[in-house]
């Protein structure tokens, strides 16, 4: 469609601006592969606790721990990708409730304060009732604070390429690979699950790698069929696009190479595929999510 | 009262007089700019012509970047501008993604959000824009969309059939409206961009802010 409008206009640009660099980078990719992470593991112990409830007892305190970590790697981000962070406040005290940034921050915060009631209830108070009873909250909490990125996205209404179904679609996705695979690879340290559970988070991430692969591709193939600039931002991941290498290296690490391990792992019984598989999720992950990221903010706007 | 701006392209002989006057009045940084012209050459030899496109904030009725401002920093007016208070704003950079029209930078001195204001401050005092003030052949019409009776209301009336805005497609409903338009002047993706189109030779981009 680009290049048919092209031919036909024979116009070249020739004075104007210098067009402006990347605005949202790898801190933002940063961002959101640490909250995958840090939202991941929490429905991960969930279904754990509802499924190998003895097994997963003592991955309470742990879980809860790798989430904080994980969450608050991800508010660091957040915070130190604002070019005046030290205003980061003004979220709180003049919030803007149509902006998806101030409804994410507010529910993180929310988030945060239930994993600390968590850890209490684990490690303090060693209540495992209260510690259930709040985590079927914040697991229900996590759904949004999973999505509102998503959101972000498609009020970025200047990105053709993040649409809000798909954008949920791949941030869910996001959450349950990385964090079936920050399970699978915290189980090789504490040693806690059988190889049933541990087959069982291997499905998981077997499944979401396929789901968000297909996604991709979907996208990929179809998505220039429908919009001008989403032809043309996915030409910087087609051919000799400029992120095309990039782009395969992060689908064949975070979807392809860990959906095919996972099946290997299943027919020889081997952890150390399904380990392999986690780290190649977790690595991948994090590159498909920056090239999705990075490359409709390449597309010039004017 | 809704304030709104018309360029009539068929008059912009592309001086750059608008950008100047924008760049001096509101001190806009190095590196940075609130308006722009853009030159578009077009056709084959013999057979070419060269476009000129003010480019500007469309200071839209339905704005994306207002709704994705966390803070409100960017905020309406009640005569219809898109306002921004540097004060507020935490440099998200959120507006920057929202805006479909590119019209919002970082302003690398006071590394918060900027853009063209329609000159809010000038119009407090009943001046007129800094570019429609510069602008030797009067192709910016500035004025309130709302009065039949004012010069852009009638120019818009006259000029039906040919009053265009860019990417009508987004749903933002600017209010800043271009006359003797067409796809290579308000298509960003209708016109090849080469190396050494810049004004700075082989500088096709530039980093956001002064960092990051």
């Amino acid at each position: 469609m680009v290049h048919e409008s092209l031919a036909a206009t024979n116009a070249v640009v020739t004075l104007d601006v210098a067009l402006p660099s990347v605005v949202w980078g790898w801190i933002i990719t940063m961002n959101m592969w640490a909250k995958s992470v840090g939202t991941g593991v929490i429905f991960m112990l969930f279904y754990l606790l509802k499924k190998y409830p003895n097994e997963a007892s003592s991955y309470r305190f742990p879980v809860v721990v790798i989430s904080i970590v994980f969450i608050h790697l991800f508010l660091f981000f957040t915070v130190i990708d604002l070019h005046q962070m030290f205003r980061f406040w003004h979220i709180f005290f003049h919030p803007h409730w149509t902006s998806a940034i101030t409804v994410g921050a507010w529910m993180a915060t929310l988030f945060v304060g239930l994993l600390f009631l968590l850890a209490y209830a684990s490690f303090i108070k060693k209540d495992d009732a209260l510690f259930d009873k709040t985590l079927t909250w914040t697991v229900v909490l996590a759904i949004p604070v999973t999505l509102y990125t998503a959101g972000l996205m498609a009020q970025s209404t200047a990105r053709e390429l993040w649409q809000m179904p798909t954008e949920s679609a791949q941030m869910i996705l996001a959450a349950t690979l990385s964090g079936s695979a920050a399970m699978i690879l915290m189980d090789t340290y504490f040693k806690k699950l059988s190889y049933e559970a541990k087959r069982d988070m291997g499905i998981i991430l077997a499944v979401s790698a396929l789901g968000a692969f297909i996604l991709y591709m979907s996208e990929l193939i179809f998505g220039p069929m429908k919009a001008e600039e989403v032809a043309a931002t996915l030409e910087f991941i087609k051919g000799h696009g400029e992120y095309t290498t990039m782009f395969w290296i992060g689908q064949v690490f975070a979807f392809i190479a860990p959906f095919v391990l996972v099946l290997l792992s299943i027919s020889s019984r081997s952890e150390n595929l399904l380990k392999l598989a986690a780290l190649s999720a977790l690595a991948g992950l994090w590159v498909s999510k920056h090239v999705w990221l990075v490359i409709p903010q390449l597309l010039n706007m004017s | 009262m809704k304030l709104g701006f018309l360029v009539d392209l068929h008059l912009c002989m592309g001086c750059k007089g608008c950008e100047i006057a924008c760049k001096v009045e509101n001190e806009v940084p190095l590196s940075t700019w609130r308006l722009r012209v853009k030159y578009v050459d077009v056709g084959s030899f013999p057979e070419t012509r060269r476009t000129f496109t003010p480019l500007r904030c469309n200071h839209c009725e339905n704005a994306p970047c207002e709704r994705i401002c966390p803070v409100s920093a960017l905020h309406y007016l009640d005569n219809g501008i898109v306002n921004i208070d540097k004060e507020r704003c935490i440099g998200c950079a959120g507006c920057v993604m929202a805006c479909p029209y590119g019209a919002i930078y970082i302003d690398p001195e006071t590394q918060t959000a900027d853009k063209c204001t329609y000159c809010a401050h000038r119009i407090a005092s009943s001046m007129m824009p800094a570019c429609v003030v510069a602008c030797p052949v009067e192709a910016n019409i500035f004025g309130d969309i709302e009065d039949p009776t004012s010069n852009i209301s009638k120019y818009i009336q006259q000029s039906q059939g040919d009053v265009q805005v860019r990417k009508p497609e987004k749903g933002t409903n600017p209010h800043h409206y271009y006359v003797g338009g067409g796809n290579v002047t308000l298509n960003p993706l209708a016109s090849h961009r080469v190396e050494g189109y810049s004004l700075f030779n082989k500088l096709t981009h530039l980093p956001i802010g002064g960092h990051h």
